[in-house]
């Protein structure tokens, strides 16, 4: 017997409707697990390479440069930086969420925050040319 | 307004075993600016449970004072209180077992008043019926329908009482109202994991939602709260497993007939 | 009664004037009859937000390298400093703490090892004290 030939409940109520984004519904859940397993996995080769490596635990300017001298470490600092800004930001933009505002204060959160998150990337880029350009 | 009860009159303590204890009850009426608490002292016995101690202040004390209650064991599920700031059901919780000589009694949160300790099951009965309940599968219209082979593994998912402590101990329920919330999520995952002929898509539909299986944060307390053993925050991850392979496979272009 | 949908227009008061009594952010910050995944829960937002934070001063601090040797090496001296080195511990709970428990929640929220999901809890906290104590101790003696 399909659904729609069931006898209709006696509504006693307001009915929870579900909100039904047009798009897919679940993307910040599931891009919030993976950057999280990439931050999880890249944070840590972050933290060996830079407090590891060097004598004392603190890297100084020269040791900065040669550090960004190798095009690797490089690529991998920049991936670093794109996921834990996406996960620090959609994590923001989750506990924000939280606190039940309207769905159109929501989606001007959802722009701010993608717009900050594209400016913090172009920051580090620019910050790596300029220090590996650095004479 | 503060009491203290005559313990020769109460029958729920002798002179010999009766325990004197404080009971801090939230009141609030229709109409009233806020709540407030009111204290009554009452002696209990070993085996007092706090419905007994309201209804002894009610019916001796205080008979303004508003409660919910029926079955005194359990299985009804309208007497759910936070006692000393824990989720409870007060017909089988023992005041002495607290450990405290002062015992607050509030109504559950996250559901609007009706008075002093009784909540407004209203809006927990409306996500309820959002889900298809009361669901009447194909089984239950024949009079000599067998019972499916492996029911008794489901078993635990009728247990729900509709008491309404997942609700209340639920963190996101707290913010957020538009949050389909643990206690028809357990039902919706019951209806889909036993189908009996009905449809289950539709409740997957409704179940797969950011408002719904997803918004959940795995904090448990839901499940934590429950007097009945049915673990809604494994009722909510089992409908994300379903939504997920679902969706894997209608993205491979194979569904479900 | 209205047809009014409460997923989409979520009030806070029904159109009978009663509250829907939410206890709010400010219950979560109520550690009473706060159960040890509720904990998690809680906890979790703060280290989230504590690590954003520090993310930004990180990110300022950095701009010393586009102004040179100096500058930066001016900061690496201060780095070493006992106060420095204290919030460092405060930092690496937040991270230990926020990505163990985010191993759970991932795993929890795919239905995975749901059953098992206290347990679980109780393990990754135990392996994150540990490796806590073994970076503080090496963060303070080595500096």
């Amino acid at each position: 017997m399909a659904h729609s030939e069931q006898p209709t409940p006696d509504r006693i109520g307001p009915m929870w409707t579900p909100s039904r984004e047009p798009s897919r519904p679940t993307w910040g859940w599931i891009l919030q697990a993976v950057t999280g397993a990439l931050v999880l996995i890249l944070v840590t080769l972050h933290m060996i390479a830079n407090h590891f490596v060097v004598a004392g635990g603190l890297r100084d300017f020269a040791d900065v440069v040669a550090y960004l001298s190798n095009p690797v470490v490089v690529v991998l600092e920049v991936l670093f930086l794109v996921v834990v800004t996406a996960h620090g930001l959609l994590g923001l933009r989750a506990v924000l969420f939280d606190f039940g505002l309207g769905p159109r204060l929501e989606a001007a959160i959802t722009r701010v925050l993608a717009v900050l998150g594209v400016a913090i990337v172009a920051y580090g880029l620019w910050l790596t040319w300029t220090i590996t350009s650095y004479h | 307004m503060n009491a203290e009860l005559d313990p020769a009159s109460d029958t729920h303590a002798t002179a010999d075993t009766g325990v004197p204890i404080r009971f801090r009850v939230y009141r609030r009426k229709a109409g009233d600016r806020g709540g407030h608490f009111d204290e009554f002292t009452i002696e209990v016995a070993p085996d007092t449970t706090v419905l007994d101690a309201l209804v002894a202040i009610r019916t001796r004390l205080d008979p303004t004072l508003v409660l919910r209650h029926s079955c005194f064991h359990a299985s009804c599920g309208t007497c759910g209180l936070r006692v000393n700031d824990a989720e409870v059901m007060g017909c089988v919780t023992k005041v002495l077992e607290l450990g405290t000589s002062t015992v607050k009694v509030e109504p559950i949160a996250n559901e609007a008043l009706v008075s002093d300790l009784a909540t407004d099951m209203v809006d927990f009965y409306a996500r309820l019926a959002a889900i298809g309940r009361p669901l009447i599968r194909d089984s239950e219209w024949l009079a000599d329908s067998i019972e499916p082979a492996g029911i008794e593994s489901y078993n635990r998912f009728e247990s729900c009482i509709e008491c309404g402590l997942c609700i209340s101990a639920c963190p996101v329920v707290a913010t957020d109202s538009r949050y389909l919330g643990p206690a028809a999520l357990a039902a919706a995952e019951r209806a889909v994991a036993e189908p009996r002929g009905l449809d289950p898509n539709f409740v997957l539909d409704l179940a797969d939602d950011p408002q719904a299986a997803w918004r959940c944060h795995a904090a448990f307390e839901c499940t934590e709260a429950c007097p009945s053993a049915v673990d809604p925050a494994g009722a909510i991850m089992a409908l994300r497993r379903r939504a997920a392979s679902r969706r894997l496979r209608s993205l491979f272009g194979w569904r479900k007939p | 009664m209205s047809e009014q949908s409460v997923g989409r227009t979520a009030p806070e008061r029904r159109a009978d004037g009663a509250s829907t009594r939410r206890r709010g952010i400010v219950g979560w910050g109520d550690p009473r009859g706060r159960r040890l995944g509720g904990f998690a829960f809680i906890l979790n937002r703060l280290t989230g937000l504590g690590v954003l934070l520090y993310l930004s001063f990180h990110l300022v601090v950095l701009s010393l390298l586009a102004r040179g040797p100096s500058a930066w090496d001016g900061f690496v001296s201060l780095a070493g400093s006992p106060l420095f080195l204290c919030f460092d511990v405060v930092l690496i709970f937040g991270l230990l703490f926020h990505g163990l428990n985010g191993i759970r929640v991932t795993l929890v929220g795919f239905g995975l090892v749901v059953d098992r999901q206290r347990a679980m809890l109780v393990a990754l906290m135990v392996i994150g004290a540990i490796v806590l104590l073994i970076a503080s101790v090496h963060i303070l003696t080595v500096g």
